[in-house]
């Protein structure tokens, strides 16, 4: 009896994820607990976008160089709140992955992927362009590199 | 269930997300003004408030009923930024204001910030603060790329007109330093967290209201309206 108990919450995963091991439940896991700190990041960076608090040069930020440039707005919307919704929808799919949905698995890889590129350009602009580094977009890019590290273990040993 | 839960956890997470959001935006506009003269009790903030350097640095007449204190960073773009705001509202309201202008350098971001100012509290010993406080805001982005600011400087001083030697060797002096120490005790004091923090009659104004040209003539208005009464 106490046996079945211990088992137990390995029995949360769907039939249908028959094939997903243990190892990967895990990492997508650690994925989606993750992604809440890229979220976290990327909203309060947002609200500050918007109220422009974070435009001022404060004595604990480096970020005003890197907001105020052109480069901190895409096609009308503050990259932050982009990176909000990209870190959700991280949060989501890895969730999904987790429980057994495949299609999930490979959208993430793809996600984590792109979000990875953009991640190493933002932070060449900041090296090399802007010259100036944030460090709440630094800690978002060391994120997406954890994310990234993390799905690539899966993918090579699945 | 075991169906659901994951929607369940994602849609609790969006929900968070949201209610945090509106929970920072709001908590950032609701922020309690703070007061410049020390007469309102402030938690965690000492209550003496540094007086900054003597005689300070102050456009327009001591009698003005709106006065304006600025802490700046001469090499923080948004400090380049709200300059031609502030001085669009010295030329409107005249008389009506007096400006004041305190040093804040943010050094650990900001690597000529206090050769700035530096540079403008050398002038001010030759009177000519302003107008070195002016051209190191219009030419901010010349200088903020510049390994070695000190021949950028030398060329401001002869342009306004002091003596370079003397602004050459004032710049380095104690007094300059001092100045820029009290200034900075001042803001500490004021517990102000960032550049361009602007107090106006001792009441510290939101970012967003100072930045935007209409809505800062609006607040000098109102705030003359209610210095008439």
């Amino acid at each position: 009896m106490s046996q079945q108990f211990a088992d137990a919450p390995d029995k949360h995963i769907p039939t249908n994820s028959s094939l997903l091991t243990k190892r990967s439940t895990y990492i997508y896991a650690s994925v989606a607990i993750i992604s809440l700190l890229g979220l976290a990041d990327a909203t309060y960076l947002t609200i500050e976008h918007i109220t422009g608090q974070s435009v001022r040069c404060t004595i604990i930020a480096g970020c005003s160089e890197v907001l105020s440039s052109k480069y901190a707005v895409v096609g009308g919307f503050p990259l932050a709140m982009i990176g909000a919704a990209a870190y959700f929808s991280v949060f989501s799919l890895a969730t999904l992955a987790a429980f057994g949905y495949r299609f999930a698995g490979t959208l993430l890889n793809l996600l984590v992927a792109a979000m990875l590129l953009v991640s190493l350009w933002l932070v060449y602009l900041q090296a090399f362009v802007i010259r100036s580094f944030c460090q709440y977009c630094l800690f978002s890019a060391a994120i997406t590199f954890i994310l990234a590290i993390l799905l690539l273990i899966r993918w090579r040993k699945p | 269930m075991k169906r659901i839960l994951p929607f369940l956890i994602i849609l609790s997470v969006l929900g968070v997300a949201l209610g945090s959001a509106w929970y920072l935006k709001r908590a950032s506009i609701t922020t309690q003004p703070r007061s410049a003269t020390g007469d309102t009790p402030r938690p965690n903030i000492p209550s003496l408030v540094a007086p900054g350097a003597e005689p300070p640095h102050t456009m327009g007449p001591v009698t003005a009923p709106v006065k304006l204190e600025e802490f700046g960073d001469f090499e923080c773009p948004p400090c380049g930024q709200f300059h031609p705001v502030l001085k669009k509202m010295h030329d409107e309201f005249g008389d009506r204001l007096q400006v004041t202008f305190r040093e804040y350098p943010l050094t650990a971001m900001h690597p000529h910030a206090v050769s700035a100012a530096s540079a403008a509290e050398a002038a001010g010993l030759q009177g000519k603060f302003w107008e070195m406080h002016h051209l190191l805001y219009d030419n901010q982005k010349t200088w903020h790329g510049q390994f070695d600011v000190r021949p950028t400087f030398e060329g401001y001083a002869k342009q306004i007109g002091i003596d370079v030697e003397r602004f050459k060797r004032e710049i380095n002096s104690d007094l300059v330093a001092r100045r820029i120490t009290e200034d900075g005790k001042r803001a500490r004091s004021l517990n102000v967290g960032g550049t361009p923090t602007l107090f106006m009659n001792g009441r510290e104004m939101p970012f967003e209201t100072i930045i935007n040209e209409d809505k800062f003539r609006a607040a000098i208005k109102q705030e003359l309206e209610s210095a008439k009464r």
